[in-house]
């Protein structure tokens, strides 16, 4: 969570940092060495049968959906792209895995309830489910989700100053409020409001995305009050910092938006602290400047209106939509801050058709490649096996998932360097072979 | 390849640059309403009437929209253009005389009019400031939705209008927003569609003013409203069923929602509607019964209606819709209201 204070990242990898919209609990330990529990055996292999070969793009199918490269990494599982290939629309899929979730204070909860709302959504500026399943074989769940080209928060670091024109901002600013009087329409709040949470479509839509700590006010409530508050804490507004009991929930998404509007016209927080405590404190203050550069007085009014320290006196969305800055098209003065290139693809192009074309149009060097499946399949086949021992409950026996459990404890420092063991491709296992290689 | 005449005609109209060809904005503006007018009176000149209104139209459009080989007008053309639009009242004699301008002549107006009211100055917006004083356009672009030939145009102009919120109000309070009601109904298809989506849109997108008005002509409104849902066609029931349960349940109109389900006919109608042929109707009436059964404060003759067909509800709750197996949403409500059913009391007497 410290991370988002600071915006800075030891990204190493462009994907690292588009995930943080959809994970927002992402700790850098996580991402390191900790990709499945198969790595851990050795496990005998005959020289011959090791091939040194680059690495195929091998079609892998699930249901109807073609599986594309990877978008993106949390501590949830990945984020893929796909491609359906009955409509032909380009999706992302967010692969939960189960044990990792556990791991996550209220993982499995935030999971349930953000499917459960965004089921029930439907506005063009909030992500769309498109599709849930599961393969309690692999203890997976897959979120099919709207295909997202980036996250604003990864905009705004790819530029020099951290921020954007204000004219695009403005654009990005209306349709977050579009998409946040809709869920408020819908008695949702979201409580997460920041711009790691805001995707990019390949129009330029903005969607808010991850309803992982939203809640929903019942239908009969009389008011919005709410008594949780779980979002990134240099979005959280005065009422939680102050650990209020109760606190209107539209007023703290209004504030949450009011920091991110600042933060992506200045390039800065209104807030900020070496630590949650001192953060939690100046929050609690209120009181914060506006930096001299941002000269548009309208906008400056419009900040201050949305981060008033006391929520009855905050703007409304209603308020919001009727200032003169919401209301007005800001000229076209700096350039246009693109959605930064994926793993050097500045088009986005689609990533699924590389492994649709080695499907279809495989040559005679595929001979290899079968190969490589088997010997995949071999190290699934014991990756896989306790999962289906353990039937998807959440029991941890001693042999499998003590391992796991001693290799977790020891990962408290991140490694340097990122050392992936490429994830095996699924198959119905075969036991032949698994009696070599249980562990003691 | 243009021959050359043919290119200098284009050069005429679309980039009015050179010497006397050029045309001001304050020239074509005069020459559109001359035209219009004869038009409007409809002598022996029709003909070319009609081909000058054809003419300027496109004129103006060029102006504000440039061609594939010229750039719109500088701001201050634009600006001068839009003035002597104001000035001459040509927006309203336009849509009065819609239908008597050709097909690509009433694209041209729609195109003309969505660009002029968008434009902006500072944090003005002029052409709606304009058109607030002027709402007798509203009420002609409206009452388009009478003639055929003009109803998709005026659609177009129309929903453009309903994105601002001063104009949206003047529509909602006039008497002709009743009309409404009638336009979804009509027998032309695309017709209705449209108009629908302009009556939607004139009812959800500004939601503190349309909240306001729901609650201020509630009666009117939904004795209205009623017609629609007992509507002899398929899809105005449907469609209407639909928004009706989008209207109730956005939390901004709460008020007009406990209103709602404390009128014991609104329940009847819904509890009928579970029982249409349509299994898409309903499906759409389930989602606006479980707000009556949902509701913690039952008015007693909203009571008394489930308690009476409690049986028979929960009996036709248990089989209804069983086959939507794989959502879980909708079963979780079933059952929540197969439970609250089941459990339902009789009110203590006070």
């Amino acid at each position: 969570m410290e991370q988002d204070i600071s915006g800075g990242e030891e990204s190493n990898l462009n994907e690292d940092v588009a995930t943080r919209a959809i994970f927002t609990d992402l700790e850098p330990a996580t991402w390191v060495n900790d990709d499945d529990n198969g790595g851990l055996f050795f496990h005998r292999v005959e020289s011959d049968q090791i091939i040194y070969q680059e690495k195929k793009k091998r079609c892998k199918i699930i249901g109807k959906y073609v599986m594309g490269d990877l978008l993106g990494e949390g501590s949830y599982g990945k984020v893929k792209e796909l491609l359906d290939s009955e409509t032909l629309c380009r999706r992302a899929v967010k692969i939960l895995k189960k044990r990792k979730l556990r791991r996550i204070p209220n993982g499995e909860q935030n999971v349930a309830r953000e499917i459960q709302l965004l089921k029930r959504l439907k506005h063009r500026n909030v992500i769309s489910l498109v599709d849930v399943f599961y393969n309690d074989e692999k203890q997976k769940m897959y979120m099919v989700l709207e295909y997202c080209v980036g996250v604003l928060q990864d905009m705004l670091e790819s530029t020099p100053r951290k921020k954007l024109p204000i004219w695009q901002a403005h654009g990005y600013f209306c349709q977050l409020v579009d998409g946040l009087e809709y869920l408020h329409s819908q008695g949702v709040i979201h409580k997460d409001i920041k711009p790691g949470n805001l995707l990019l479509s390949l129009d330029g839509t903005l969607k808010i995305s991850d309803l992982g700590v939203a809640e929903m006010l019942d239908m009969f409530a009389k008011d919005d009050t709410c008594h949780t508050g779980q979002g990134s804490p240099a979005f959280q507004a005065p009422e939680i910092a102050n650990g209020l009991e109760a606190f209107s929930g539209f007023k703290v998404d209004i504030w949450s938006s009011g920091v991110t509007l600042y933060n992506i016209t200045t390039g800065q927080y209104p807030f900020e602290g070496d630590n949650i405590y001192r953060l939690y404190e100046k929050i609690g203050r209120g009181e914060f400047t506006i930096p001299e550069e941002l000269e548009d007085e309208l906008l400056r009014s419009l900040l201050k209106g949305m981060l008033i320290k006391d929520p009855n006196e905050r703007f409304s969305i209603h308020q919001i939509r009727h200032h003169l800055w919401f209301m007005r098209k800001p000229p076209r003065s700096l350039e246009w801050v693109p959605v930064p290139p994926l793993r050097g693809n500045e088009l986005h192009t689609m990533t699924v058709l590389p492994y649709l074309h080695q499907y279809h149009y495989r040559d005679e060097q595929s001979i290899p490649d079968e190969y490589e499946e088997e010997l995949l399949f071999r190290n699934e086949d014991m990756s896989q096996r306790p999962a289906s021992h353990l039937g998807g409950k959440n029991v941890v026996t001693g042999d499998w998932e003590s391992c796991e459990g001693a290799h977790n404890g020891r990962k408290g420092v991140p490694t340097s360097g990122r050392k992936r063991w490429r994830r095996p491709r699924p198959y119905i296992g075969t036991k032949h072979f698994l009696q070599g290689c249980k562990p003691t | 390849m243009l021959s050359s005449v043919g290119y200098c005609k284009i050069l005429a109209t679309v980039m009015p640059l050179f010497g006397k060809s050029q045309k001001s904005p304050t020239e074509v503006v005069r020459a559109l309403k001359e035209a219009v007018n004869a038009l409007e009176r409809g002598d022996k000149k029709a003909e070319k009437a009609q081909e000058d209104v054809s003419k300027n139209l496109v004129l103006i459009k060029n102006m504000l929209y440039g061609t594939s080989d010229a750039e719109p007008q500088t701001d201050i053309i634009v600006a001068q253009l839009a003035q002597e639009l104001y000035n001459s009242n040509l927006l309203l004699l336009l849509i009065q005389n819609l239908s008597r301008i050709d097909f690509e002549g009433k694209k041209d107006v729609a195109q003309v009019f969505n660009n002029i009211l968008r434009r902006q100055i500072g944090t003005r917006s002029p052409t709606v400031e304009y058109i607030c004083t002027k709402p007798e356009i509203l009420f002609t672009l409206m009452r388009g939705y009478e003639h055929q030939e003009i109803a998709l145009n005026c659609g177009t102009m129309l929903r453009e209008c309903a994105r601002y919120e001063a104009l949206a109000k003047i529509m909602l309070y006039s008497d002709d927003f009743f009309n409404f009601f009638r336009y979804v109904e009509v027998s032309t298809f695309d017709i209705a569609s449209d108009a629908f989506s302009t009556f939607k849109e004139l009812l959800t997108r500004h939601k503190i003013l349309c909240a306001e008005f729901l609650e201020v002509n509630y009666d009117k409104v939904f004795s209205h409203y009623q017609r629609l849902l007992n509507s002899e066609n398929y899809v105005t029931r449907r469609q209407s069923l639909k928004l009706l349960g989008e209207l109730l349940l956005d939390r901004h109109n709460f008020t007009v929602m406990t209103r709602y389900i404390s009128n014991p006919d609104n329940l009847k109608l819904m509890m009928n509607m579970l029982k249409e042929k349509s299994r898409n109707i309903q499906f759409e009436a389930f989602h606006v019964f479980k707000v009556f059964v949902a509701n913690p404060n039952k008015p007693k003759p909203i009571l008394d209606i489930l308690l009476r067909n409690q049986e028979k509800l929960v009996d036709f709750l248990t089989r209804f819709h069983t086959e939507r197996s794989e959502d879980e949403q909708f079963n979780d409500e079933k059952a929540y209201l197969i439970k609250q059913i089941k459990e339902l009391k009789p009110a203590a007497e006070h």
